[in-house]
């Protein structure tokens, strides 16, 4: 928000006049009058504590997040090459693996990889778009640019929040809302139906939301996007699949599905393709699916693209495919199974982040400055035992904003996550979810370690209106 | 056409919220009539835990308790704060279903209902913390009706509203007038504690005026073509519900439609003379054993029918 010398940036002038005209009390209301909201709603993740199940809200922060337009250009594009480069990859490790054989990623890797899924071999994906719906985590560096910093191409949530908090923020700031030329997020579902649609061959295709069910922690995000979208939200146990064909059991009796947009695991998708013991897939939903009877999105088998020691090799991937440089840049990352880069890792421990290549939701993970001594010799010691586990990145000064915390307004680290769909085409959604870390200094923006959220607003390309006097 | 386990959650979510109403009415009639510390209010007391199935008053230490277990106690399926739960459980697998102006009322109702300051709430003035629940429940009835469209997954919750209400009146009607011990309630006090707990004393009072006994009282509660909460009325519209429901489907050999046909049949050509003089005992077991037929009927039908006949043509 504000520029090294302190002065607010011009983007931001507008929002801080509003914030200093509203005062200290009328901004603590507003706040209590947002959560109340959200709790009415029902815009909770449920916490599993000893023996009881809480409701909470995520923790949302009043003032937006503004990104102009000819920043919001570079994100843009930078995120639609990344998702074809991925797309392709995914293609190609699934169908004549020319990658791996040209040598540019270790055959090892991709097909050692747990999220590596065999049963995709040779199988048609329309449109080559194994990942329909990519939620990146960026994050925006010392130097002002942005970086990526994961990419979630299995089941990423959040949207519902990025649209639930432009409501609340719309409600707060409606002066500087109306004045600032937003870019809206609400076409969101629209665009959702028709990427889904898209990869379906009749255009009147049955599409349905697969959820785990209410006690899943993003239930209410399943529930809303198939709201809004107005298509059936189905468990596992409402699917059965016969001759191929996938059908979902209603009052009157089986109706085919066309299009699942899954918001399960791989593993829990089919019984008989994958994980045995769970009872939430529906058995036969593979074959269907192989057989092009139906389609599953996102395709399984595509956390292979983002697990985290096959990120390094993002860079090269988008080289490979599109013959281009990465627009977004990587942040660098040591791969400890290199022995070279692992005693680089082991001598810096104080200095980097240390990562478990499986985890994720920010468990698993060693930030090397804030780790005392006894923890990074431990960690060390995991390390040793099991390289191949572990990739290491410098700790990055990733950016702050400014947010309201017990009546005052303090920084707090922030990350962005924007949402991309691909099908027959690919977009992004003018918008993002931008998690906050709530504990000052933190850097874990996650939801399950105590993450908030906030609004971001992408401004329409003419800044000029944006200046206040 | 809807999902089956759609309609099974909203038809569940009818009857929950009808249960958690009757519930809480019959505690505050209950809270109200111990006030006057007669004979009658006590056995106001009794009926209302008798119709809920539970044991005799006395095993309670006084009128508080008893409506603080009718209302608050988790454990039993059946008290205001259980059945509300399972409401929203039912409406949250279906939140994709109704409108976000009923969830977000039934949503408010339950967590206030719920919440920490509930047990404080109730402790100071139980029977307006029970009015408070009932008058938000109506406004959730009121906010579904105005907003919901009134089609498959409406007659559905609508049918499970009803089919709760028929047999919670017949329950509450056997008690009072089923032969058991005591007899019918003959007491004036009681009499009127019962029409209250039917939400029916004004009703009441402008068909028949202040003449107040029994038999006029089972004859409206029972048989009573218009006021929304006697038996006839429920088994009439869980007729028409299901008549929409079934409209064009092979009903198999569970028919649920017919069940609740005759069930109707039953009560709209019966003679308050005839039950009078046989007893009403008969008729309300009836009326009840017929409302779990058709419930089954309905999971049978609509719900967990066997999946080799329902495939596609």
């Amino acid at each position: 928000m504000f520029a090294p010398d302190g002065v607010t940036r011009a983007h931001y002038r507008l929002l801080d006049q509003d914030i200093h005209a509203l005062g200290a009390q009328a901004l603590a209301d507003r706040q209590k009058t947002l959560e109340r909201s959200f709790l009415l709603q029902g815009i909770t993740f449920t916490v599993y504590g000893a023996g009881s199940a809480t409701e909470r809200i995520i923790p949302t922060d009043l003032f937006p997040r503004i990104i102009p337009a000819a920043e919001w250009a570079v994100i843009e594009t930078g995120l639609i090459q990344r998702l074809k480069a991925l797309n392709l990859f995914l293609a190609d490790i699934y169908g004549e693996q020319k990658i791996l054989a040209d040598g540019i990623i270790p055959r090892d890797l991709i097909l050692g990889c747990p999220a590596y899924r065999r049963q995709m071999k040779h199988l048609f994906v329309p449109h080559q778009a194994y990942v329909n719906v990519c939620g990146s985590d960026l994050v925006r560096g010392q130097d002002g640019a942005f970086f990526v910093l994961e990419d979630n191409l299995r089941v990423p949530s959040g949207v519902s929040y990025m649209l639930a908090n432009r409501d609340a923020s719309r409600r707060t700031f409606p002066n500087t809302f109306r004045e600032a030329g937003v870019r809206p997020v609400e076409r969101y579902p629209d665009l959702l139906l028709s990427t889904l649609k898209s990869m379906a061959e009749r255009p009147d295709a049955q599409v349905v939301v697969l959820t785990p069910g209410v006690y899943n922690a993003a239930y209410y995000e399943h529930a809303y996007l198939a709201r809004l979208m107005g298509v059936p939200l189905v468990e596992g146990r409402d699917l059965t699949a016969h001759d191929n064909r996938v059908y979902m059991r209603t009052t009157a009796g089986l109706r085919p599905v066309d299009v699942i947009y899954r918001r399960v695991d791989d593993d829990f998708t089919d019984p008989l393709a994958f994980r045995h013991e769970s009872s939430l897939g529906v058995a036969g939903l593979f074959n269907a699916y192989r057989a092009g009877q139906v389609v599953i999105c996102n395709a399984p088998g595509t956390g292979v693209a983002d697990d985290k020691a096959v990120y390094a090799y993002v860079p090269s991937i988008i080289r490979y495919y599109l013959d281009e440089d990465a627009i977004l840049p990587n942040v660098k990352t040591f791969l400890c199974r290199e022995s070279a880069q692992l005693s680089h890792v082991l001598a810096n421990l104080d200095k980097l982040v240390v990562k478990a290549v499986g985890a994720s939701g920010g468990y698993g993970m060693l930030v090397g400055p804030h780790a005392s001594k006894a923890e990074r010799e431990a960690f060390a010691e995991a390390l040793k035992a099991d390289p191949e586990n572990y990739v290491a990145q410098p700790t990055i000064q990733i950016s702050t904003a400014p947010c309201l915390m017990d009546g005052h307004i303090e920084p707090r680290h922030v990350d962005l996550r924007p949402f991309i769909l691909s099908g027959e085409k690919v977009v992004v959604t003018p918008g993002a979810l931008t998690r906050v870390a709530l504990r000052r200094g933190s850097l874990v923006v996650n939801s399950s370690q105590g993450g908030g959220s906030k609004d971001t607003w992408v401004l329409a390309p003419s800044p000029a209106k944006l200046e206040a006097p | 056409m809807m999902l089956a386990r759609v309609a099974d959650s909203l038809y569940w979510l009818g009857r929950y919220a009808e249960r958690a109403e009757h519930m809480a009415r019959l505690a505050v009639v209950m809270l109200n009539a111990t006030l006057d510390r007669t004979d009658a209010a006590d056995q106001a007391a009794r009926i209302a835990l008798a119709a809920v199935a539970r044991g005799a008053a006395t095993e309670f230490a006084d009128a508080q308790a008893a409506a603080r277990v009718l209302a608050l106690d988790r454990e039993s399926a059946a008290s205001v704060v259980a059945s509300l739960a399972s409401a929203r459980e039912n409406a949250r697998q279906v939140r994709d279903q109704i409108t976000t102006e009923s969830w977000e009322q039934l949503n408010f109702l339950y967590l206030r209902a719920t919440g920490i300051a509930a047990e404080a709430a109730f402790a100071a003035d139980a029977p307006d913390f029970l009015q408070r629940i009932i008058a938000d429940l109506h406004q959730f009835k009121g906010a579904a009706e105005a907003t919901m469209s009134h089609g498959e997954g409406w007659r559905f919750m609508l049918t499970g509203v009803y089919i709760e209400r028929a047999q919670l009146m017949a329950q509450l009607l056997k008690v009072c007038f089923g032969g058991g011990r005591g007899g019918p309630i003959d007491d004036h006090v009681a009499q009127v504690s019962l029409l209250r707990m039917a939400c029916a004393l004004e009703p009441y009072l402008r068909v028949y005026t202040a003449d107040i006994n029994a038999r006029l009282i089972l004859e409206f509660l029972m048989f009573d073509e218009d006021f929304p909460r006697s038996i006839r009325f429920s088994t009439e519209r869980i007729q028409e519900y299901l008549a929409h429901l079934s409209a064009g489907r092979d009903l198999g050999r569970h028919d649920p439609l017919r069940l609740a046909g005759r069930l109707n049949a039953r009560l709209t050509y019966a003679d308050i003379d005839e039950v009078e003089g046989g007893g009403a005992g008969p008729l309300l077991a009836a009326v009840v054993e017929a409302c779990i037929a058709v419930d089954k009927a309905i999971h049978e039908t609509f719900v967990a029918y066997p999946i080799e006949m329902r495939l596609p043509a």
